[in-house]
Formats: structure tokens, C-alpha cells, sequence
């Protein structure tokens, strides 16, 4: 059996990725595409514990399911509003958008 | 009789009305008000009737019905209306003299912007006097007492145009108002104790021994205080000369015959609680109503406005009233209070009937005017004499009382001084007759068309001067007794037993002989061109600009003002500015206002901006949870 530890490296490095990818990218559909990274490090870490603690239960995977749908409705709307940003401003990058400030 | 409180509520509706409907009504609704105060005059006579028919019965209270003002668990308010011998006094000297004046007011006022708004006050001082001498509740009677002292305020300053008039009404309810406290300080230690405002039930309680002597003492001492700014009594005494700048009818009312014998009537009505109480409050009441006097008397005999001089009168008489009051006589000074009220409002009237045809009221520009004004001199000097106690007029039957009680009482000294008061009271008020009816006039342009007045002003100055010939009579038993009352003045309104009249004739003859005395003085110095009486002036220089300046205790009132009331106010009026308002209502709002605008900058609309903030905050937080589990 694979020791837990590999699981949590691969999803704090996954993790640290989509981060990354947030903070340093300026493009929106790019930083959805990190923000699902980091959803999906999150699910990892829910699998490998569920499995590594309770081989013989169901419970944790169920996250790892309710994650993945809820990532998917997530992306639906912040395309939703990619696009309509795209549409009034020509612009998908996220400097150039900054009419919520003071 | 149980319609008592009609007595009051008639002209508290008139002012009501004249206040709402004043302006629509014909001829500005006066006759309501003068209508309302004679329907006041008429229900009085029932009560009157009711009261003697019961006076054998010692708790009737003349059916005045009590209301339940407030009503908690283990605090009740009964308002009420109480009638007494001394409440019967009040409603007869108030309601009369409130119907003289106003009729009078009618043709002295007449062409006033305000007409109408005066007849309203006039309804409303009135509704309010007459509560405050019927209120059987000392909370009743501080209203009452309060609602006089706004009316005599609204009517000082009648004429706020003038300068003079609106600083004399501040004066006067400013100075009472320093009482008023004391009164209410008062009220509220006497409540304390006893658990009521009931006037006869704080009574039962202190003749049942609880308060303390001491604690009685300062109760009754702060009730005086308030009796003391009503009534101006020195050291209070400074608003009412002031309150002369008031329309004369005004003065009449208000300033001689109802409202400043107000707290003659708050130390009548609380007499036996002074009584009771260590005997150095009467002291202070005699010693306070003397100096009145003497210092009135002296004032007198240098002011020269005529209405001036009538005003020191007054709280001559008003002295006398605590002088007697001091001695316990209840009836003394009631008596004294009732002949008063028609001679003092008479000598008022008669001086506005001078104004009103002169348009001048000093004395140095007045003389002569008898033959222009032979009924106003007559009743002027009917009323001068009963000021200055000549046989047989009301005042002189008033004054032997006092006199005869303080005789009673075996204290020379206050003896001595009321002697000395009935020769300068007849001097004053002979130098203010001569200055003004006898001589050649000193200013003719101002007196070519004087005349007497018309009837409504007249009539009024007639039925006074009637009072005044014979008002004093009731003093003696046969009269009383033919007019319905058990006796004479004596046996009706007196504190613990009645007294019989009775007359010693050495002291009437000393004090007539002095009064002559100083009527023959004052002709002597003041007739003609008043050569003594300006010689006299001259060589004793300082003592007569003493007494020209009131004993400069105006001066030292304003000096007092100004360096300790104004000084502390202006320490704690930069107090209020700098550290109240400029540190902390405006600080803390100044503080907000930075905080939002200073803060507003982080929010930048910058999607990884509020990213790095998240993380970073998560970050942070995560590193202080692991140090703190740790």
C-alpha cells in the first residue's frame, strides 16, 4: 500500500500550484483554472484519509464527489461571468478590471 | 357646593379660547376674559355661603373633588381643591381685584397691538392664581405657583419691544425662579418624610412628631426661601421695582394685590408646620419681612417714578405681612393682605390713570395735576392714606393689627422699627401725593390735555377707593356678624383659636400721631418747590445716593454675575466647547470619518489583491493556530 504521506505531498503540491496559479496569473480563465487545482488537491486529501482511516466506509469519498459537482457548477457560473466581463470590456484580464473600488 | 373647581377652570378655558379664537372674535374677545373672571367672582359667593354654613365641621374642605393624578404601587397623586377661611380670603381679594383690573385694562389697553393676546394672559395669570389659593396639594400649588410667575414674566415683558422691559421680566423670573428652587427642595423634603403632598396630611403627620426639629426647620426655611422670591423679600426683593416697566394694570394685578402676597399665603397656609418647627424659622421670617420694610420705606423716599414708589409700597406692606406672619398672627396679616389688595391695587390704577393722560410717569416732571384730575387725586389720596394707616381707612384698621401683635410679643426692637416704618411710609407716600397733585405742574406741554379718565377706567378706581373707606371695618365683630360671618376678621380666619377684635387704643393713637407726624414732615419738605427737601438731600449726600441706588445691591447682584455666575460659566462653558464638543462627540465622529476614508484605500476592485489577502490572512491564521495548539 502506497504510505499516506505521498497522497498529502502530491496534494500540498497541487495545492501550492493552483495558488500560484491565483495570486500570479492575470488572466480570469486562468486563475479558474488554478482555483479547480485547488479544489481537486482538497479532494485527493479527502480520498487518501478516507481510504488511510476508514478502509471499509464510504463517507469520505462522498466528499471527494460532492467537490467535483460542486467545482463543476462553480466553473459554469464564473464563465457565466468571464464571458459577460469579456463582452463589456474586451478584456479578460483581471488588472484591467477594477470598477468595485472605492 | 361641590362646582369649587369651576372657580379656576372658567378663565382657564377663556385663555384657552383666546388663545385658539382670540383673533376672530369681536372686540379680540376681551369681554370673555372679563366675562370669565366675573363668572369666577359669582360662583365665589356660593362657596362663600357653603363655607359658612360649615364651619363648625372641621374636615370639610368645601367638596372640592380630589383626581387621581398618578397612580404607581405605593405612589399616589390626589389632586385636589381645598376651601378655607384663608382660601376664602385669596378667591375674594383675587377674583375682585382681577375684575377691576380688567375692566380697567379695557380702556387703558386699548389700541395695543396685543389687545387680544393681553386679555388672554390676563385669563391665564388669573386660572392660575386662583388654583394656586385653592390647591389642597403642595405639588398642585407649585404648578399654580410656577404658571403665576410665567404669567407675571409674559406680562412684565408685555411691552418687549422696549429693552428695559424684556430685561426687567427676565429679572424678575430669573430672581423668583432662585426661590422657586428653594421651594421645591422644600416640597420634596416634607414629601419625603411624609409620604404625601396633602397639605392636611403633612400637617397631621408633623403634629405627630415625624419630621425631626431640625429636619422641620430646613423644610420650612426652604419653603420661605421660595415664599421670599415671590413675595420679594429682601434679599429678593430687587424684581419688583423692575417689574414696574409691566403694563400699570399689570403692576396692579399682579405685582400688588395677588401674585406677590402668593407667599404670604404659602407661610399662612403653612403656619402651624412653622410653628412647630424650631423657633428661629419665625425669627428669620420676622427679621426678613423687617428688613424688608425698612429698607423699602427708606428706598421710597428718593425714587421718582411714580410707579417706582408705589412698588417699594408694596413690599413695605409685603414686610408687614411677614413681619405679622413672624409673629404667628395668621389673621394680622391676612387682614393686612386683604385691605391691601384694594388700597395697593387702587394707588396702581389711579397712577396708570396719570400715565395714561401724561404719558409721563416721573415725578419731576408731574405736579399740580389736581385740578386737571380731581376724582384720580382724590382716590389717590384716599389710597396714600390708607398706605400711610389714617383712621378710618382699611389700612389703618390692617396696620394697628400688626402693630398690636408685635406689641403682643413684647419684641422692642421690631416694635421700635415698625414705629419708625409708619413715619416714613406716611413720608414717602405724602412727598409722592404733593409731587404729583399739589404745586405748579413742572411740565406743561405733557399736562395741557390731562383730564380723568373715561368710566370703564373710573368705575374701577371707585369701587376700590368704596373698599378702601370701609374694608378695614370688618375687622370689628358687629360687622362681621351683620354680613353673615361668625364675628369680625379675627373670628374667621385665624391659625389655632379665634380672637376676638380688640383694639388698645395707645398703641392706635401713637401710630396715628406718627403717621400725622410724617404727613405734616412730608408736606413740610416737599410742597412748593421741595427747598428742604432738597437742602436735606444735600447735606446728607452719601446716605441719599445710597438710598437713590437701592443700596447698590443691584450693583452688587450685577458685580456678582458677572465675576462668579459669568466667570463659572465661562469655565465650564469652555469645558463644554473644547472638551465635550471639539474632543468628544466631534472627535469620536472625526475619528470615524478618518477611519472609513483612510481604510476605503485598501479596497482596491483588484481580483488578486483580495486573493493575496485571503491567503495571506489564512496563512497568518494558520500559524498562529498551530503556535497557540502547540
Amino acid at each position: 500500500m502506497i504510505p499516506i504521506e505521498n497522497f498529502l505531498v502530491l496534494s500540498a503540491i497541487l495545492f501550492s500550484l493552483g495558488m500560484y496559479g491565483v495570486l500570479a496569473r492575470r488572466s480570469a480563465i486562468l486563475i479558474i483554472m488554478s482555483v479547480e487545482l485547488m479544489l481537486q488537491a482538497v479532494s485527493i486529501n479527502f480520498i487518501a484519509f478516507a481510504v488511510f482511516l476508514y478502509p471499509d466506509q464510504f463517507r469520505g469519498l462522498i466528499f471527494a464527489i460532492f467537490v467535483i459537482t460542486i467545482a463543476a457548477a462553480e466553473v459554469g457560473l464564473a464563465l457565466a461571468i468571464v464571458l459577460r466581463l469579456f463582452r463589456n470590456r474586451a478584456t479578460a484580464n483581471v488588472d484591467e478590471v477594477d470598477i468595485l473600488k472605492w | 357646593m361641590g362646582e369649587v373647581w369651576l372657580i379656576p377652570a372658567i378663565p382657564a378655558a377663556a385663555f384657552v379660547a383666546l388663545l385658539l379664537f382670540g383673533k376672530y372674535l369681536p372686540r379680540r374677545g376681551d369681554w370673555l376674559a372679563i366675562g370669565a373672571i366675573a363668572a369666577s367672582f359669582v360662583i365665589f359667593f356660593p362657596v362663600l355661603i357653603d363655607l359658612l354654613d360649615n364651619l363648625d365641621q372641621p374636615d370639610f374642605t368645601g367638596g372640592g373633588r380630589a383626581w387621581e393624578w398618578v397612580s404607581l404601587d405605593a405612589f399616589n397623586i390626589q389632586l385636589g381643591f381645598h376651601v378655607d377661611q384663608l382660601t376664602i380670603v385669596m378667591l375674594a381679594v383675587v377674583s375682585f381685584v382681577a375684575l377691576m383690573v380688567q375692566v380697567y385694562s379695557v380702556a387703558y389697553m386699548r389700541g395695543d397691538p396685543r389687545y387680544g393676546w393681553y386679555f388672554a394672559m390676563m385669563s391665564f395669570f388669573a386660572a392660575a392664581m386662583l388654583t394656586l389659593v385653592l390647591a389642597d396639594n403642595l405639588l398642585l400649588l407649585y404648578v399654580a405657583w410656577e404658571g403665576v410667575g410665567f404669567g407675571s414674566y409674559i406680562l412684565i415683558g408685555f411691552w418687549h419691544e422696549r429693552r428695559s422691559a424684556a430685561e426687567a421680566a427676565k429679572k424678575a423670573f430669573i430672581t423668583t425662579r432662585i426661590g422657586d428652587v428653594g421651594l421645591l427642595i422644600g416640597i420634596i423634603l416634607l414629601w419625603r418624610e411624609a409620604g404625601t403632598f396633602d397639605i392636611s396630611e403633612i400637617f397631621e403627620f408633623a403634629e405627630g412628631g415625624g419630621y425631626s426639629a431640625e429636619y422641620l426647620t430646613l423644610a420650612v426655611l426652604l419653603l420661605f426661601a421660595g415664599a421670599v422670591g415671590k413675595s420679594a423679600q429682601f434679599p429678593l426683593h430687587v424684581w419688583l421695582p423692575d417689574a414696574m416697566e409691566g403694563p400699570t394694570p399689570v403692576s396692579a394685578l399682579i405685582h400688588a394685590a395677588t401674585m406677590v402676597v402668593a407667599g404670604i399665603y404659602l407661610v399662612a397656609r403653612m403656619l402651624p408646620l412653622f410653628e412647630l418647627a424650631d423657633p428661629v424659622a419665625l425669627s428669620v421670617v420676622t427679621a426678613i419681612g423687617l428688613t424688608t420694610v425698612m429698607m423699602s420705606v427708606t428706598m421710597g423716599l428718593t425714587a421718582t417714578d411714580i410707579k417706582r414708589v408705589i412698588a417699594y409700597s408694596t413690599l413695605n406692606s409685603l414686610g408687614l405681612m411677614m413681619v405679622a406672619l413672624g409673629s404667628g398672627s395668621v389673621t394680622a396679616a391676612m387682614l393686612y393682605l386683604f385691605a391691601h389688595a384694594f388700597f395697593k391695587a387702587l394707588l396702581f390704577l389711579s397712577a396708570g390713570s396719570i400715565i395714561h393722560a401724561t404719558e409721563r410717569q416721573d415725578l419731576t416732571e408731574l405736579g399740580g395735576l389736581s385740578s386737571k384730575m380731581p376724582v384720580t387725586s382724590v382716590v389717590f389720596g384716599i389710597g396714600a392714606l390708607s398706605m400711610a394707616g389714617i383712621f378710618p381707612l382699611a389700612g389703618f384698621w390692617a396696620k394697628d393689627e400688626i402693630l398690636n401683635v408685635s406689641g403682643d410679643n413684647q419684641n422692642w426692637v421690631v416694635y421700635v422699627f415698625m414705629m419708625l416704618s409708619v413715619f416714613i411710609t406716611a413720608l414717602y407716600m405724602t412727598r409722592l401725593f404733593v409731587r404729583t397733585f399739589t404745586g405748579r405742574p413742572r411740565n406743561h406741554h405733557a399736562q395741557e390735555h390731562a383730564h380723568d379718565a373715561e368710566p370703564m377706567m373710573t368705575v374701577p378706581l371707585l369701587l376700590l377707593a368704596a373698599l378702601t373707606l370701609v374694608g378695614g371695618f370688618v375687622a370689628f365683630g358687629s360687622v362681621g356678624e351683620a354680613l353673615g360671618f361668625p364675628g369680625g376678621f379675627g373670628e374667621f380666619v385665624f391659625l389655632e383659636e379665634a380672637e376676638a377684635f380688640h383694639f388698645p387704643w395707645d398703641v392706635a393713637i401713637l401710630s396715628t400721631l406718627i403717621a400725622i407726624g410724617g404727613i405734616a414732615a412730608g408736606v413740610y419738605f416737599w410742597s412748593g418747590e421741595a427747598a428742604p427737601a432738597r437742602r436735606a438731600a444735600q447735606s446728607l449726600r452719601p446716605v441719599y445716593r445710597t438710598l437713590a441706588n437701592n443700596y447698590y445691591l443691584d450693583d452688587a447682584y450685577q458685580w456678582v454675575i458677572n465675576h462668579v455666575v459669568l466667570a463659572g460659566g465661562a469655565v465650564i462653558g469652555w469645558f463644554d466647547r473644547n472638551v465635550v464638543n471639539d474632543t468628544a462627540v466631534d472627535g469620536s465622529a472625526g475619528l470615524g470619518v478618518f477611519a472609513g476614508f483612510g481604510m476605503k484605500f485598501l479596497e482596491t476592485g483588484k481580483l488578486p489583491n483580495y486573493a493575496l489577502a485571503i491567503s495571506l490572512g489564512v496563512i497568518v491564521i494558520s500559524i498562529v493556530f498551530l503556535v497557540v495548539s502547540v
